[in-house]
């Protein structure tokens, strides 16, 4: 058994890390790239949104590399992403792809539904290994979300232009190496020696929340490294949604309590969407009235084409940003989408948030 | 005199205006681009060179358009602006009070919201062709027009006809369909007019906060037809601004002209870029399966820039834009 | 004074309307509906609306505006669920929501929560409240519950003995769509929000009836026969109208009675791209005739119309041969 999964963002660090763990054969796909994105429009439907044309696009890839089981992530709706696997499925297999499928669903009736699914990869491991790798893999996604947030903070300052980025993958090659959860402390170590290295100054910045759809907001593929675009305007980004809470979310089924919770955003957004929506609609609209009274400069809604809890929040973003003054852009990604629209987009938006930042300090 | 130069190459023209010292347009210069954004440039820099009054000295320069880093990079700009920003600062500086910027060019379309000479607001078009003027260079074409004679033919109709379709393709067998049942050509041109305002207004004006004055440039605005439409559709009087069809280059010097202001000297490498042999390559990065395109800009066969690569491998480093 | 609710002719409408009349009507309301949708209705809607959104939401956002000025309240209920542990999509989860922010100078909302995800008898709290606003007898609401649930019943009856939601809404017996009439049959699969609006599909039924072939829709398939054959699918299909029509499309491939399938479809539907996509795939394995329309605001008429007729020919041609050999 070779076991693949569907990139998005630093995901197969994680994922890598907890099978190999626990002796699984892992194929992790080539990272996403136009190849990967055309390979999957080819054959998906039309209008899906373009995570799935990717997931499919890293399943065929990792095909080639010998995979010959998916391991991927389930859900009871309403977003479609909840039937992400079973559509993706029929088309590898029209296509004459073998492959077996195990999908991390949430347990309807008992948790052991959940954990007869885990035993199909892990086989005969006992569960107190299974859980030690589940923590190793999760550990590993704290620590590459906690790079990510230095990397925002020190781009908009850095003194060489690419310096932090270089900095970054460097330290993230630390975390993707660690073997054992023994080797994870020292390689923490090592990254965050490796960031701190970054020579900065201190200059205004300008904030942004960056809010949407989860796999668009953590694949720098499929937002065209929004976070980097942004940086190098001078730009200090925080986003809505991080790896681990996506992990925490959608593969331990929410087991680890205590993270910054739904709940907040649900909240926040209850004065202009008082229901969830399925997808992350509802942390979109909370997200954006939080960084509002976190006094953020700007707010960035990323979503893919035809996103359906997205296409909700964007509906009503304008009116929160007509109460509030907040301002919000919201840019959309499909395999049309090219680089230098979103690159003018995001630099005169940028201009616009520092021609207010300007006027509102000279009144003040 | 004292100049400033403004550069606008985009993926369809290639404008260059020279501003002089109180933000007057002096001249100004109309290019196709024709897919050769270094040859346009240069070629507008010795014509733009020809009609300089004597003993002009350029003191800014600022570049806009799809191809702003190209052009800032050969030419030597001060100022490296996107479009929107650039068309903004024509558009309050020439039109004082503007509040709503319509513009609308050959492969794009925006909008720009301005409240007391600050842009609140703005969006680009996301559907294809369909709400820029390729639409209507492509439906003349196939009636037969000249682009140039579109919108007087248009201003005769007086039941303009009813086009659906804000795809230029479903349009296109929509107006098809509408020519073999009879309609006179002006009410059809007139109806192509409306259906590109229509386009423009559900997509990108949509939720935007249109009030007056009500600026409306870019190439397209060379339309009548397009203005009456317009002003239809809003029932309000839309302004077509002196240099409608090179505000971005307008833009762009003046923002160049505020930048060096500061007392900053110009970056300008003089009229001698345009006999410089510049050469714009690119390669295929192989360092990683991203293969991205790395753009490569060479003055007399020595490398002054390059991007395109995600990584930043290859990119020379430029000066940072700095924010304040 | 009596109180003016009004029903936007869209979305669920299809589906809910003798219910949701019946109910409204029960507690002394007096109930309007927007008419048949049309051009005027469309460019409100679409003046409005988001443009990433689909036509029929697109088109809800028209029956809406429509509305304004002319009630007390409009009746834009969130439907969450309307059956256990399934979901409708999730715009219309929003949709109050989007409506408030995009909708100006609006009367008041009925805009309760419907959601029988846990269970089906949630209903009748959530339908209280949406009386709320002008009656709180609770003898009276009882009452209207129970004529509404009547009324739901007669109808969905309707509809499984062949009826489409037009005839059914009605008490004339009319000899619906029910097969046997014509030569040939052609199934319909879609949401009833594109299929039952004649003004979006440009007027399918009416095409394919003047075609002379009987109309059978998802809706026409009683329901333990759309669940045994949505069970064969590797997942449960969490949404309640895709499930519908996954289903009932099997079943008609199953059916020798059935001589095509058109899926219509709207731009940009997350469902249907994924249920459409699961039938799509399984009329080719199955060698079904099959047609799957997409439906837009700029779709050109001739297209479709051609399109259309073209399936029909080729329908009628198949089933000839085939009866020939």
């Amino acid at each position: 058994m070779k076991v693949t999964f569907p990139h998005m963002g630093n995901l197969w660090i994680c994922l890598e890390a907890m099978l190999e763990y626990l002796g699984v054969e892992t194929v992790v796909p080539p990272p996403s790239t136009k190849k990967t994105l055309s390979l999957g429009s080819k054959h998906a439907p039309e209008f899906a949104c373009m995570p799935l044309k990717l997931n499919l696009g890293n399943f065929m890839e990792a095909s080639d590399l010998g995979a010959d089981t998916i391991l991927m992530a389930g859900g009871c709706g309403p977003c479609r992403f909840g039937y992400y696997a079973q559509v993706e499925y029929e088309i590898l297999c029209d296509l004459g792809y073998r492959y077996s499928l195990v999908v991390m669903e949430p347990p309807e009736r008992h948790i052991s539904e959940f954990l007869a699914r885990i035993r199909q990869i892990t086989g005969n491991r006992s569960w107190l290994e299974v859980i030690r790798g589940i923590k190793f893999g999760y550990q590993k996604a704290r620590a590459v979300d906690g790079l990510e947030m230095t990397a925002m903070r020190l781009r908009p300052r850095e003194i060489d232009p690419g310096s932090t980025d270089a900095a970054l993958s460097a330290a993230l090659e630390e975390i993707a190496g660690a073997r054992r959860p023994e080797d994870l402390p020292p390689a923490i170590g090592r990254a965050r020696e490796i960031m701190g290295g970054v020579p900065v100054e201190d200059r205004p910045v300008i904030r942004v929340g960056l809010v949407g759809e989860i796999y668009t907001v953590l694949e720098p593929f499929a937002n065209l490294e929004i976070e980097k675009k942004l940086g190098r305007l001078g730009v200090e980004v925080d986003r809505s949604i991080y790896l681990s809470e996506w992990i925490n979310d959608h593969l331990f089924m929410g087991l680890i309590r205590g993270m910054r919770s739904s709940s907040l955003y649900k909240k926040s957004a209850s004065p202009y969407l008082r229901h969830f929506v399925g997808g992350h609609g509802l942390e979109t609209m909370g997200g954006a009235v939080y960084y509002n009274s976190l006094g953020y400069d700007g707010v960035i809604q990323i979503l893919p084409f035809t996103c359906m809890p997205e296409i909700v929040a964007q509906s009503i973003l304008p009116g929160f940003s007509r109460d509030t003054g907040m301002p919000v852009i919201t840019l959309i990604s499909d395999e049309q989408s090219g680089d230098a629209g979103l690159q003018t987009r995001i630099e005169a938006f940028v201009d616009l948030l520092a021609e207010k930042k300007r006027r509102k300090e000279w009144s003040a | 005199m004292i100049g400033f130069l403004g550069l606008d190459v985009g993926s369809v023209s290639t404008n260059l205006v020279l501003l002089n010292e109180e933000g007057r347009v002096l001249k100004s210069v109309y290019l196709r681009t024709s897919g050769r954004p270094i040859a346009a440039l240069q070629k507008g820099l010795r014509q733009l060179c020809g009609l300089l009054p004597a003993k002009t000295a350029i003191r800014g320069v600022g570049a806009t358009g799809s191809g702003r880093h190209l052009a800032g990079i050969i030419a030597g700009a001060d100022v490296v602006k996107n479009e929107i920003t650039s068309h903004a600062a024509a558009a309050y500086r020439l039109v004082p009070g503007v509040r709503t910027v319509l513009e609308i060019g050959g492969q794009d379309s925006k909008i720009i919201i301005i409240r007391n000479g600050v842009v609140v607001d703005f969006a680009m078009n996301t559907v294809c062709a369909a709400g820029t003027g390729s639409f209507l260079d492509q439906q003349a074409a196939r009636l037969n027009i000249k682009i140039e004679d579109f919108g007087k033919a248009a201003l005769k109709s007086a039941a303009p006809v009813r086009i659906a379709g804000r795809c230029a393709v479903f349009a296109e067998s929509d107006m098809i369909h509408k020519q073999q049942m009879g309609y006179d050509l002006p009410d059809i041109l007139a109806g192509l007019c409306e259906a590109l305002v229509r386009n423009y207004l559900n997509n990108v004006g949509k939720g935007k906060d249109i009030s007056d004055p009500v600026v409306f440039q870019g190439g397209v605005a060379a339309n009548q037809g397009m203005k009456a439409a317009f002003e239809r559709a809003l029932q309000t009087e839309v302004i077509i601004p002196p240099h409608f069809d090179v505000m971005g280059a307008v833009g762009a010097a003046m923002l160049a002209r505020d930048y060096v202001s500061r007392g900053i000297p110009t970056k300008f490498k003089g009229f001698g870029a345009a006999e410089t042999d510049f050469r714009a390559g690119s390669f295929e990065c192989d360092g990683c399966p991203n293969l991205c395109e790395v753009v490569e800009i060479k003055e007399e066969g020595r490398v002054i820039a390059r991007w395109g690569d995600r990584c930043g491998r290859w990119s020379i480093r430029v000066a940072r834009e700095k924010i304040s | 004074m009596t109180v003016k609710i009004g029903i936007p002719r869209s979305l669920l409408f299809y589906y809910y309307y003798p219910l949701w009349k019946t109910f409204f009507e029960g507690l002394g309301a007096e109930v309007t509906v927007t008419g048949p949708s049309t051009k005027a209705v469309l460019e409100e809607g679409l003046g409005l609306c988001v443009d990433e959104a689909c036509l029929p939401v697109k088109v809800a956002f028209g029956h809406v505006a429509a509305l304004r000025g002319k009630v007390d309240f409009i009746f834009v209920p969130r439907l969450v669920s309307v059956f256990p542990r399934e979901y409708i999509c999730p715009k219309f989860l929003g949709f109050p929501d989007m409506v408030r922010s995009c909708v100006g100078g609006l009367p008041g909302l009925i805009d309760i929560n419907i959601n029988l995800y846990r269970r089906e008898k949630d209903l009748y709290r959530q339908l209280r409240e949406a009386a709320s606003p002008f009656c709180r007898n609770p003898l009276r609401i009882a009452a209207a519950f129970g004529e509404a649930l009547a009324e739901h019943r007669r109808f969905t009856e309707r509809l499984e003995a062949g009826m489409l939601p037009d005839d059914a809404f009605g008490d004339r017996e009319v000899a619906g769509g029910k097969p046997g009439g014509e030569n040939w049959t052609v199934a319909l699969v879609g949401h009833p929000y594109n299929i039952y609006d004649s003004f979006i599909n440009l007027n399918i039924i009416k095409r394919i009836r003047e075609a002379r072939m009987n109309v059978v829709t998802a809706d026409n398939v009683p329901g333990p026969v759309v669940d045994r054959y949505a069970g064969t699918l590797s997942k449960r299909l969490f949404w309640t109208l895709g499930r519908r029509m996954v289903g009932s499309a099997y079943y008609f491939m199953d059916n020798p009675a059935i001589d095509g399938i058109i899926h219509v479809a709207s731009f940009a539907c997350g469902p249907d791209s994924m249920t459409g996509e699961l039938i799509q795939r399984r009329a080719r394995r199955t060698g079904t005739p099959f047609l799957s329309l997409t439906l837009d605001e700029h779709a050109g008429e001739a297209g479709i119309v051609t399109r259309i007729e073209a399936f029909l020919d080729m329908v009628a041609m198949k089933s000839e041969l085939s009866t020939l050999s």
